[in-house]
This record gives structure tokens, sequence and C-alpha cells, in this order.
């Protein structure tokens, strides 16, 4: 280990030759699809580096500025606006006005900020860490329960507002500790934090969420997995086995029970539509469509007939009825349904 | 077998385009949101300064604690670049670019505001200071205290120089390539070298005894 090179390969890496890798770098850091699958196989394939990579990827995780500047809310909204104003001074040319000008039409310059409203840099903060169980007990907690076809909207007395979908189920405490905001769920629900001093935590599955102020959606619903899906800010994920990811702002992260992690990209009206009362369906197959209708209208649906893999549908409703939703899908997909109180009868 | 009901004039479909505006650029490439912004692209504009804007103020931060100072510079940038599209260089890194230009307009505010001649960067000791992270734990240690304490320690007796593409490397997730141009240096393997000797002199100190 004298002096470094590039054209070491990976079976004869030292832990400094893995530490000075880019490639490594960004696995630890950024997993995508191309550095999971490289390295995944690697380790299976060299277990005797395993403790090795391991170190390895504590140090680069370790690393951190000493000290953190936050831009604030404040500034974002200040500096935005000043840069956008920035624009009506320019003198205007002498030509013709093209294409562009009317980009800086004041229009389309209000739009941007007000999309930009939504995106104030937050942070964060998922971590497996424990909550002394003594002070849980000492408080009184409220529990919701949403039976299917039931969504129900909360506020919560720090100004915090979830909105807890069909088939889950929420606890907090009547007052928060002075300390932190804790509580639990089953199912999913959207969680628009007030952002103060305290953390904002959210206990599900085995895993802990913690924010300081932010939008997001948490999915536990699904088998063998958890979705974090974070509409603006920045998400620092931390699971039991010490593995950190980064979310950008967009981005969703699924935990699977397996201990896999990956992030995914997510559209925004599938995965946070239904507390606006969109019922969406994004190419879903036949049993996610059945499932979804009957979490949404508390309804029990029974098939009959042969329905083919490649089936899908995709489609989105408002606030429409399940008569509605049915009659939608039969359009296009060539089934016929009955409704007879909450029991459906489908038909291919 | 895609069936899209928006055929059916009857049914309730809502084109899912009108809510995925940030998520467009979050698949491009660098490359093609640039060129996006270049051509006055608004949503490009609005894309970078809320992917961009919380990096370049912790970064420029490191040469300056007057926050104003900070946040005019990357207002300027900002500007300077809206006014400038059309124009604009074909770039494949934006967050190397941004934080090159960032640091390049932050060094001419602070060398205008203060009275010290020929203003350098080697001279902040204090800055790009970087602490081990109490939350990562390494596993193999068997006081793990002990060896955070120990990484600390290594760390501090890094120069300015090595603690910056160590930052930039590790905690910015920037390329060799990037760190190099930001560091200045014309050649990539400085900055490669840079941070293997800055590795190699904290080897004593994280490495576990067993390897």
């Amino acid at each position: 280990m004298s002096n470094y090179t590039d054209h070491k390969k990976y079976e004869d890496y030292e832990f400094e030759d893995f530490l000075s890798d880019e490639f490594f770098v960004q696995w630890v850091k950024s997993p995508s699809e191309n550095t999971l699958h490289f390295w995944e196989k690697w380790l299976i394939s060299n277990p005797q580096k395993r403790e090795m990579v391991t170190e390895a990827a504590s140090f680069v995780r370790s690393i951190q500025y000493k000290e953190n500047f936050e831009f604030t809310d404040e500034a974002y909204i200040q500096v935005f606006e000043n840069i956008l104003k920035a624009d009506l001074e320019v003198p205007s040319h002498n030509t013709i006005p093209s294409k562009m000008d009317t980009w800086y039409s004041f229009f389309s310059v209000r739009r941007a900020a007000a999309i930009l409203l939504i995106g104030f840099s937050c942070w964060a903060l998922y971590e497996t860490q424990n909550f002394s169980d003594s002070e849980k007990a000492s408080i009184e907690w409220i529990t919701k329960v949403n039976e299917a076809g039931k969504k129900t909207v909360l506020h919560l007395n720090d100004g915090t507002v979830i909105h807890l979908n069909s088939n889950s189920k929420i606890s907090y405490p009547k007052t928060f500790t002075e300390s932190s905001r804790v509580i639990s769920m089953e199912g999913e629900a959207f969680f628009d934090v007030k952002k103060e001093g305290r953390p904002f935590i959210v206990e599900v599955k085995d895993a802990k969420v913690e924010v300081l102020g932010t939008s997001f959606n948490v999915n536990s619903a699904v088998e063998g997995k958890l979705e974090v899906a974070l509409v603006s800010g920045k998400v620092k994920v931390n699971d039991k086995l010490g593995n950190q990811v980064m979310l950008a702002p967009m981005e969703m992260i699924v935990l699977e029970d397996n201990g896999k992690i990956h992030k995914q990209d997510f559209d925004v009206r599938s995965v946070t539509g239904w507390k606006d009362k969109y019922l969406v369906f994004s190419d879903d197959d036949f049993d996610t469509v059945v499932q979804k209708i009957e979490t949404w209208y508390g309804v029990d649906i029974h098939t009959a007939g042969k329905f083919n893999a490649q089936w899908a549908y995709t489609g989105q409703y408002y606030d429409e009825s399940l008569e509605n939703v049915l009659e939608g899908i039969a359009q296009t997909s060539k089934i016929q349904y009955k409704i007879k109180g909450k029991e459906v009868e489908i038909t291919h | 077998m895609n069936r899209n009901p928006k055929e059916q004039p009857n049914s309730t479909f809502i084109p899912s385009k009108h809510f995925e505006t940030v998520k467009v650029f979050e698949e491009k490439s660098d490359c093609d949101i640039w060129n996006a912004f270049n051509k006055g692209d608004e949503m490009a504009f609005n894309y970078l300064y809320r992917t961009y804007v919380q990096e370049l103020y912790q970064f420029g931060s490191q040469y300056s604690r007057d926050s104003s100072l900070v946040k005019d510079s990357i207002q300027n940038l900002f500007i300077y670049l809206r006014k400038k599209r059309g124009d604009l260089k074909e770039v494949t890194n934006i967050k190397g670019y941004l934080f090159r230009s960032i640091q390049r307009e932050i060094i001419k505010n602070i060398k205008a505001n203060t009275s010290i001649e020929g203003f350098e960067e080697s001279f902040l000791d204090s800055h790009f200071q970087i602490v081990v992270s109490p939350e990562v734990s390494f596993i193999k240690s068997e006081s793990e205290t002990e060896r955070k304490i120990q990484l600390q320690r290594g760390l501090s007796q890094l120069t300015t120089k090595q603690r910056k593409a160590i930052l930039l490397f590790y905690e910015e997730e920037l390329s060799y390539k990037e760190i190099a141009e930001i560091m200045n240096f014309s050649e990539v393997k400085t900055a490669r070298k840079l941070i293997y000797r800055a590795l190699a002199s904290l080897k004593e100190f994280i490495k576990p005894t067993s390897y």
C-alpha cells in the first residue's frame, strides 16, 4: 500500500483503496441500481472482505461538516424573490420580443414563485434509535382507527396536520412532551409537520422517521416493506444496520423487511393523491385494482372469470362514487360488475 | 397493456402531466437540465434553485461567517446565470459548476469587503472543519467512543486543503474531476493524490488493528 493506483482489482483492495474509490463512495452515499447491483454481488463473492467494506463504509458516512449552516425559509424566499425581481429590472432591448421574453412575463414569474413555496429546505431524519419507554408510559395516548372506506384529517395541537388513510391506525399523546413529538402508526398516512424546535418522530414498523418540519407520506400498508415519500426537503435515512442514504426532494425510499433499501422516483399524485380524494390507478394489475377499491370504499369484491397477467389499468378519479369508478374501468377494460350493498361482483 | 381512459369523454381522468413538475427534471441528465435552463425554462431554474441553494449556502459559509455576504453571493450568481441564458456554455456536472462559481463569487466579495491583502483560502485554518458523525457506528471497535476520538484527532491534523477535499469527496459526493476543478488543479490526479495522502495520514487512526 505504498502508492495509489487505478488498476488494482477490487478483490485486492485494502481499506484505503475502498476509501479512495469513487464508485465505492457512490454506493455508500447514494446507492443507485447500478452500484447496488455491483456491490451486493461483489460482497457475496468476497465474504472475507465484508468486514473491511463495512468499516470503510462507516468511515465514509462519518465524515461531515462540523458546522451546519441552514438556509432558512425566510432566506429561501427572499433570495428567490430578489433573483426574479432582477429579471424585471433588465432594461428592455430594442429588439422584437422573442419567445423567450414571454418567459419573463409577470405571470409566469409569479407562478414560478408559487410552485417554489412548497420547496422549503427541510431536514428529516430517519433513524432507529430508541426512545425511553418510561417517558412513553406516563403519557395519555389517543388512538384513531380508520376502517376500510374511511379517511380522516387530524389537526394536532402543535399545528401538524395528518391525513390518515383507510385501513390505518394512528396513536399520539394528548399533549406532546417538551423534548419531542412522537406518534406511532400502522397503514398509510400523509404528514404536514409544523416546523418547530422539537423533532417530530413517526414510529412505524420497527423503524423511526424523524423530521423537523416537512411534508411526506408514510406507507406501511404494502406487505413486506415500508415506503417513505418526501414531497419537499431533504431526508437522511439510517437503518438498523447503519446504512445511510440521502434523499433528494421528490424521492421515495423503500425499506424492505429483509433489510434491503432502495430509492426511487415517485409520482406525487399516485402516492399522495389519496389525501385529496384522488383514487389513482397507475398501470395496476387486477389484484391491485381490487385491493384499492376494497380499501377505498370499504366493500368486498368477488371475482369470476380469467384475468391474464397483461391486464393493467391506469386512471384517476376525483371524489367519485363506486359505481362511476367501476363504470370507468368497465368502459375500457371489458369487465362487468354488479353492486349489492357492500358486496361487488366483477366478471371478465 | 396500458388502457387509458382519457379516450372516454365521460370518465374523470386528469392528465398526470400537470402534477409532474419537478419530477421531470429528476430523471434528466445534468446536461439536459442545464440546456433547458439555458433555453429559458422557468421550471429548470426552479429545480436548480431548490436543489442546490442549501448546498451552496453550506459550502459558501465555509469561506465566510457573514451570512448576508454568502446570501448575496448566491443571489448574484443566480441573477448572473439568468441574465446569461441563451449564451451559457454546456455544463455536464451542475453541482461542480455551481460550487466553482459560488467559490469565485464569495472570494471576490470577501476581497472587496476586507482590507486583507491577497486573501488566500489556505489562510483559513478554521474553515472546512470536519466532525465525526455521532450517528455512525463502527461495528468492529471494542471501544467505539475511543475510536471516534482517535479519528477526530487524526482529522484535526489535516491541512485545510485536505479537509476541503475530504468534505467535497465524501460529504458533497463530488468526483475527483470536479474536486480538481473546484480546487484549481490542472490535473485530476492531483485531487486523487491529495485525498489518498490525507487517507494515508489518517490510516493509523481509522484502521482497525486487525488489518
